[in-house]
């Protein structure tokens, strides 16, 4: 039944991903040497995207688990349940990764509570074995598993910051918009939009990247620039496209929505 | 109505004021002609505006006959709050010239036919054009359209369009091509990067400035280059920005001066702006000059950089400078705007000075904080060369950047190495913003920033920015203005009080001592009743999920199913955590009425209340307020909101002391203000009063009420809880209005204070 689970989880076709430096090589060196990864950049910027494509790179199955403030321990490694009448053990995510020898990919680890972050140092280090209290086992992870997290520095308050003792077991990379070349070229293949409107997309992104001091905690995402493209592509027009995919997923603050709805009206 | 009864009317308003005579007599003379409803209308305003300016009241009773001749009755009162407005934002004249003429100032706003005022739209035009530069570009009114390279100038108004938007879309192009003149050096162009650029020094005038005066008229040749870099601006703009420039199109007909008709023909330069701005052809006397330009300047057409108008402008200006006897300047296109070379050297000045102090300051920090450089050892070292600046190679400390100079990588990342001692020190990331920043303006960072740095460092200089404990009250910001809300105009009084938060001194008194061991036994119950409020992490059992099994939960469960029952499947425990996520703010009153055992019973409670929350861990803060009329409210810090409950608070609320009035809107406003800017799930604001919100001037009855119910209802609006503790003997029917039903509570004997507001406060963040 594991297998069936696992078999889900692996990527047969090749995720489209645009390198921005030389991240591959280097995350494909981090794997070979058993070391895990610690991913930071903005929101929609292509952290996913780029373990998606890792992870096919190197063949193995992708296990997500996105934290959140309730994620516990047992969630990550897994429990006992009752099954007619019996207690039957199933694996968390991070176990059956361990386990294949998977990788497992931790997305925004910040949201997840300390005392949760915690059970990864073991993983995380050249023991490379996770512990599992309740049955008294302890795994050790083999050579093809890999472990990954990734956390947004943009908007973490100072009470949501990785403890040194976790940061200091990751290679690091470092993620941001690629340069508007890369992007446009990007949204240009995943929107499906022709190579002027891309450029012109991006150009709008930038545009409101810079209203950050401005009352706009993040300027609009790769993804969303895509998001405004595929709706284009539907036939809707270019203005109320970028109004519901830019815009208004961006802020509530109505005077920042009219100031993005005049860029959209100079840019195209 | 007769003059007399106007008269005796007024006063009655205006009772307990005395105005003289003659002033109400003159006043209310234009009024006698009109009928007793007009004059009802108008008598109806005056107890809105007399407390506001008594010369404004009479002003008004001046202009209100006439105002009646064009404006309806019922629409007096909106006309009256305008003028208010007026008033408190501009003063007494503007408020004059607003009354002066009721059609142009307020009927034509109000059927929407005027043009559109920079106020309106700067909420939109503001974040548009920092998306636009991406950095911090500021935007002001001013009587013309100029950039400073700092702050874009707009005009105040537009009125050019009949419909808002299209004046709207002007706002916006006026600001687009003033900050592409910006983005693109338009004014602050120099020579070639490669040469010359070191012996610029901030001070010295812009390069420009001085090509433009090797000119035998520097304003021609100035009106040359604008005109040459407004088109290839255009040309620009069309790339970038092709919806904004499309839309430009369809209005241009407007936007551009009709050509000059009857006045002869027309100049050369406006000749050739409609030449480069490819409108129709310049119709001049001299064709062959126009020839000679028109391939000039279709060799601008291709025109990349500021460098090549510089050029073009050498090559016209031979041409263009004996068409005419004498220079008449042209006037600029609206968007165009003016080239003020002198504000752009002003504004790069101050700009300069602010890098450099920020640079040497945040330098000199970084030298003072390195490890085992700090204090003595360095000292000698940075005391010789601060007699010796000139010579920065003798010196221990230098910064090199790496890879500045070439143009390829002029916008790359720019390394910042600094050295002490010939060892490599990082920097830190705002140091090296700072000097990029620096190196974009000069060219090159000078050495004698370095130089100052580790003068200012060897002084032990650290930036002192706390003040002096200067005995007594000590004034801790800068005065903060609050509107306060009229209920007889149904709107604010703009900025009507000034807030002045204050420091209490610190006294030495063995108060909180003493409560402390009157109060022993109910401290220790009070401990042990809040600790119970902690419970911060507590397992639930028989929950459907959960981190393990509830044991008894499966026995029973098996059980039942043995027996033929349906067993539960809530078998599993699950450990809960509820976080108290809580931030309290207790404002008290220090009037004069809290005098004696009130104000010695609200310093008891706190001293009662602080004991049980720090067994709790909220978080919370202490203010008192007071103060005498609406320019000087006091609002005392006690205990801010991160503040540990240490020595220095328990001091201070042991010298909360009775001081004037109760004017309870601003402090609450200021409370909500400070309120708001903590992020908690739970906000409350609680008021320790003992009575009527009321000062000395006309703050007090229903006045009073309703603004200290409107600060209170601004406060729910901001999601922030508030709730008031009031000490009296009896109930008042006001209450009930002024804080909401169930937002107060009423303590009728002050003894029982200390022993009831831990208690409620335990109730109200259950």
């Amino acid at each position: 039944m594991d297998n069936m689970r696992l078999e889900e989880h692996r990527i047969e076709q090749e995720p489209y991903y645009l390198p921005q430096g030389q991240e591959v090589a280097l995350a494909e060196a981090a794997y070979n040497s058993g070391l895990p990864l610690l991913l930071k950049g903005p929101t929609g910027c292509g952290k996913t995207r780029f373990m998606q494509y890792l992870a096919w790179k190197l063949g193995r199955p992708l296990i997500t688990v996105s934290c959140h403030d309730d994620l516990s321990t047992s969630d990550l490694v897994g429990r006992y349940l009752i099954k007619g009448g019996e207690a039957v053990w199933t694996d968390g995510p991070l176990t059956l990764a361990v386990r294949a020898g998977a990788v497992c990919y931790l997305d925004e680890i910040v949201e997840a509570r300390k005392d949760t972050t915690v059970v990864i140092h073991p993983l995380a280090d050249d023991r490379r074995e996770l512990p599992i209290e309740k049955r008294g086992e302890l795994l050790l992870a083999p050579p093809q598993f890999m472990l990954a997290v990734s956390y947004n520095p943009g908007y973490q308050s100072v009470l949501k910051d990785l403890k040194p003792s976790t940061r200091q077991r990751f290679v690091a990379l470092s993620f941001a918009y690629p340069d508007p070349e890369r992007e446009a070229e990007i949204v240009a293949r995943e929107g499906g939009v022709t190579g002027d409107l891309a450029r012109s997309l991006v150009k709008l992104g930038t545009m409101t990247r810079g209203l950050k001091d401005s009352g706009l905690p993040e300027g609009a995402s790769t993804r969303l620039l895509i998001q405004a493209g595929k709706l284009m592509g539907r036939g809707i027009d270019v203005r109320p496209a970028c109004h519901h995919a830019i815009a208004e997923p961006l802020t509530d603050d109505p005077e920042l929505l009219q100031a993005i709805d005049e860029m959209v009206s100079s840019v195209f | 109505m007769d003059a007399d009864l106007l008269k005796e009317t007024f006063l009655s308003l205006v009772a307990p004021d005395l105005p003289n005579d003659w002033d109400v007599e003159e006043a209310v003379e234009n009024m006698a002609g009109l009928d007793e409803h007009r004059c009802h209308s108008i008598m109806n305003q005056v107890p809105v505006i007399w407390p506001v300016s008594h010369s404004l009241c009479f002003d008004y009773l001046k202009a209100a006959a006439g105002a009646l001749a064009c404006i309806e009755p019922a629409a007096l009162p909106i006309w009256v709050n305008r003028t208010l407005d007026q008033y408190e934002k501009n003063g007494l004249r503007s408020a004059r010239r607003f009354m002066a003429d009721v059609e142009k100032n307020f009927l034509c706003p109000l059927r929407g036919e005027s043009g559109l005022r920079f106020a309106e739209a700067a909420g939109r035009l503001l974040p548009y054009l920092r998306g636009l530069s991406g950095r911090k570009l500021e935007l002001a009114a001013a009587p013309a359209v100029y950039t400073d390279t700092v702050t874009i100038f707009v005009p105040p108004e537009i009125t050019l369009f009949q419909e808002e938007a299209d004046n709207f879309f002007l706002y916006k192009l006026i600001i687009t091509y003033q900050w592409a003149f910006i983005v693109q050096s338009t004014l602050t162009v120099s020579p070639s990067p490669e040469n010359g650029k070191c012996g610029e020094r901030a001070g010295d005038e812009l390069w420009l400035q001085g090509f433009l005066r090797s000119f035998s008229c520097p304003e021609l040749a100035q009106d040359l280059y604008h005109l040459l870099e407004t088109a290839r601006i255009t040309r620009y703009l069309e790339e970038e920005l092709p919806g904004l420039m499309r839309h430009k199109r369809e209005l241009a007909a407007l936007l551009e001066p009709v050509p000059r008709s009857g006045a002869g023909k027309p100049s050369i330069l406006a000749a050739l702006r409609d030449l480069l701005l490819q409108r129709e052809e310049g119709i001049t006397s001299s064709p062959d000059l126009m020839q000679s330009c028109r391939s000039i300047v279709s060799g601008c057409r291709s025109a990349r950089s500021a460098h090549d108008s510089i050029r073009a402008t050498m090559a016209l200006y031979p041409l263009v400078q004996d068409v005419e006897p004498e220079y008449i300047p042209l006037e600029p296109l609206l968007y165009q705007g003016g080239l003020r070379l002198d504000a752009v050297r002003v504004a790069r000045q101050a700009l300069l000075a602010e890098l450099e102090e920020r640079f040497v300051d945040v330098l000199a920090t970084r030298l003072l904080n390195l490890p085992g450089q700090s204090g003595r050892p360095a000292e000698p070292m940075f005391r010789r060369e601060e007699q010796d600046a000139s010579s920065p190679p003798e010196s221990g400390i230098a910064l090199i950047v790496a890879g500045g100079r070439d143009q390829a990588t002029e916008t790359a990342a720019r390394t910042l190495l600094l050295t002490v001692n010939n060892k490599e020190i990082e920097v830190g990331e705002e140091l090296n913003n700072l000097a990029s920043d620096i190196i974009s303006e000069l060219g090159y960072l000078p050495a004698q920033y370095v130089t100052s740095a580790a003068g200012r460092a060897g002084r032990g200089y650290a930036p002192l920015r706390g003040t002096d404990e200067a005995g007594g009250m000590e004034e801790l910001t800068a005065p903060v203005t609050y509107d306060e809300w009229d209920y007889r105009r149904a709107d604010f009084r703009k900025n009507w009080v000034s807030l002045q938060e204050k420091d209490l001194p610190l006294l030495h008194s063995s108060f909180v001592q003493e409560t402390l061991s009157r109060y022993h036994g109910q401290i220790v119950r009070l401990h042990r009743q809040f600790e119970m409020l902690r419970q911060a992490e507590r397992f639930v059992r028989r929950q459907k999920e959960g981190e393990d099994i509830d044991l008894d939960a499966v026995v029973e469960s098996l059980a039942d199913s043995r027996a033929g029952l349906a067993g539960s499947d809530r078998l599993f425990v699950r450990l809960q955590r509820d976080r108290r996520d809580i931030a309290v703010l207790f404002l008290i009153d220090m009037s004069n009425s809290t005098q004696g055992w009130v104000g010695l019973t609200i310093k008891e409670s706190l001293v009662l209340l602080c004991e049980a929350l720090a067994v709790v861990g909220d978080r919370y803060g202490i203010y008192g307020f007071s103060g005498m009329r609406r320019l000087r409210s006091e609002f005392f810090h006690i205990k801010g909101l991160g503040e540990p409950y240490d020595d220095a608070v328990r001091q201070r609320i042991g010298s909360i002391a009775p001081r004037e009035y109760t004017r309870m809107g601003p402090a609450l406003r200021h409370a909500t203000a400070l309120l708001r800017r903590v992020e908690a799930r739970t906000r409350l604001l609680i008021t320790l009063s003992d009575g009527k919100p009321e000062d000395y001037d006309d703050y007090k009855g229903e006045y009073a009420i309703e603004d200290t119910r409107h600060a209170l209802l601004e406060a729910r609006a901001a999601s922030i809880h508030p709730f008031c503790i009031t000490i009296d003997r009896q109930a008042h029917d006001y209450m009930d209005h002024m804080y909401g039903a169930k937002n107060y509570i009423m303590i009728d004997d002050v003894r029982k204070l200390p022993r009831r507001m831990p208690e409620l406060y335990r109730a109200l963040t259950r």
